[in-house]
């Protein structure tokens, strides 16, 4: 099977790379790159353990998308997410409120969390609810992972508040 | 799962993608959103030599609302952007609706609505690995003329399970489909078959590129079951369409799905409802009639009494709400 080069930007590096058509974005992202935050669970896109965000921020789901698909595009993975070492609301408030059991489908919670405090960041609880219901925590702890999602919301609402009455 | 191998195709245009699908002679799959086919790629249950890929292809992409009210979505449009798409929501709300309930906002990001519509059936015997349908024989899915859900059955019963589709016949939409040998528009109430294993009249060499849907200032409600809230297929879905007043309406069109191979019309409901209006005593009648059209129903997935009263209950809940609808609003 001929392998394709491919250019592929993870979390702002950019990769040069020869994948066989076969291989997923997942496969790639952890067994090349040795990302190995982001889990590979079902395969089959129930789970959402694999979630990563592409260049708009939408969920994508890793283990059914071909690497070869993404030549030339950019997706961010939870490694991704701190920035310079610091943990965004979104992963303090997953720290703070204690939304981890086991922690396997922790990036895939991250990540489609992160995703829509992007696309709809006032969002309330039936936008939380349809965010992560593609993700799933077999160790059931979706109420902390909730309440996590939910305070993130406030952190960044109360944020933009102080910032418009000093502005 | 690792996927068995294949030959990457990556035409830049329509013309070019039907190019490669009719040279393949059959044994080439379009990759849209992968939502379906990666899966099922992995449990072997379809191994293409070639993968021809149409995402992101620009002639594939977008919702139009034309003026004379009607809506062209182009096939390789994802879910989420027919979701988010600004004015569609208002113009078509039950359709809007059905997108909305398709998976999870995940398998909506890659799915396109072209997909939805081709989207293979399920059972549970088939769509398991290769391994577990290696246990027994093959069916009419793979090899073999039996069916190991229906013993009986002469035919594959796999379910329809695409929650696009009730709504899109109900408002009499219609599909473009193109081949090196032309291009031909099929109404969506034709394209499916009474055949789990081949559902739809779309040809190997032809590729769905744009769905139409007329304008439609009635009122509609999109109703689906599921046992979780999120992702999961739906154990029955509806679609009605009323234009009209309560009393006399001109219009009722009821579709359901997810309960056979596929879509399913509710005439008898229908002429009920026409006759006698959406008072009590039609609805009523129109739920006691609604057997008629069901035909054969199966056990697969949930008892065929329990799909049976799903079927009433579906059509109950869609026409109460539909008749508290403001006439003249949707």
């Amino acid at each position: 099977m001929n392998k394709r080069l491919i250019t592929l930007i993870v979390n702002g590096d950019r990769h040069e790379l020869a994948v066989a058509p076969t291989r997923t974005l997942n496969q790639v992202i952890r067994d090349d790159l040795r990302l190995t935050g982001t889990k590979r669970g079902c395969t089959s896109g129930s789970c959402g353990v694999c979630t990563v965000n592409d260049e708009g921020g939408r969920a994508i789901l890793s283990c059914i998308t071909l690497a070869v698909e993404w030549d030339g595009r950019s997706i961010t993975t939870v490694e991704g997410v701190a920035e310079d070492g610091k943990l965004q609301d979104l992963q303090q408030a997953f720290l703070e409120l204690g939304a981890v059991q086991c922690g396997v489908c922790t990036p895939g919670l991250i990540m489609s969390a992160r995703s829509l405090l992007i696309r709809k960041p006032d969002a309330d609880e039936r936008a939380i609810n349809e965010a992560l219901a593609g993700a799933i925590c077999r160790c059931t702890g979706h109420i902390k992972v909730k309440k996590a999602v939910a305070r993130a919301v406030q952190v960044i609402a109360d944020r933009e508040r102080e910032h418009g009455t000093q502005g | 799962m690792h996927l068995p191998s294949f030959e990457y195709l990556k035409p830049d245009s329509v013309a070019a993608a039907v190019r490669m699908l009719g040279e393949a002679d059959g044994r080439a799959a379009i990759l849209a959103g992968g939502t379906d086919l990666m899966a099922s790629m992995g449990q072997r249950l379809s191994k293409p030599e070639r993968l021809i890929s149409i995402r992101d292809l620009p002639e594939l992409q977008g919702v139009t609302l034309l003026a004379d009210g009607s809506v062209r979505i182009a096939a390789g449009t994802t879910l989420t952007d027919v979701v988010d798409h600004d004015g569609l929501a208002a113009r078509l709300p039950m359709f809007h609706k059905a997108v909305r309930s398709v998976a999870s906002v995940h398998v909506r990001n890659m799915a396109t609505l072209g997909g939805n519509l081709a989207l293979p059936t399920r059972c549970w015997y088939t769509n398991q690995t290769e391994t577990w349908r290696n246990a027994r024989a093959g069916c009419f899915k793979t090899d073999v003329e039996q069916c190991h859900v229906l013993a009986s059955s002469h035919r594959c019963v796999a379910t329809s399970s695409a929650d696009t589709v009730p709504a899109l016949i109900a408002l009499n939409a219609s599909i473009t489909a193109v081949s090196r040998r032309g291009e031909r528009k099929i109404p969506l109430a034709d394209f499916y078959r009474d055949d789990g294993a081949v559902p739809t009249i779309l040809d190997k060499d032809e590729l769905i590129t744009s769905i139409q849907v007329p304008g439609f200032t009635g009122r509609s409600v999109f109703l689906k079951v599921t046992p979780r809230e999120g992702i999961d297929f739906g154990l029955g879905n509806i679609a009605v369409l009323v234009s009209g007043p309560n009393e006399r309406p001109a219009v009722v069109r009821i579709i359901v799905n997810s309960l056979g191979p596929h879509p399913m019309r509710l005439r008898a409901a229908e002429a009920a409802l026409l006759e006698q209006g959406l008072a009590d005593q039609g609805i009523d009648m129109a739920m006691k009639v609604a057997r008629q059209d069901l035909g054969e129903v199966t056990n697969l997935w949930t008892p065929a009494g329990y799909k049976r009263r799903l079927v009433r209950t579906l059509l109950r809940r869609a026409l109460v709400e539909l008749r508290e609808t403001e006439v003249g609003g949707r």
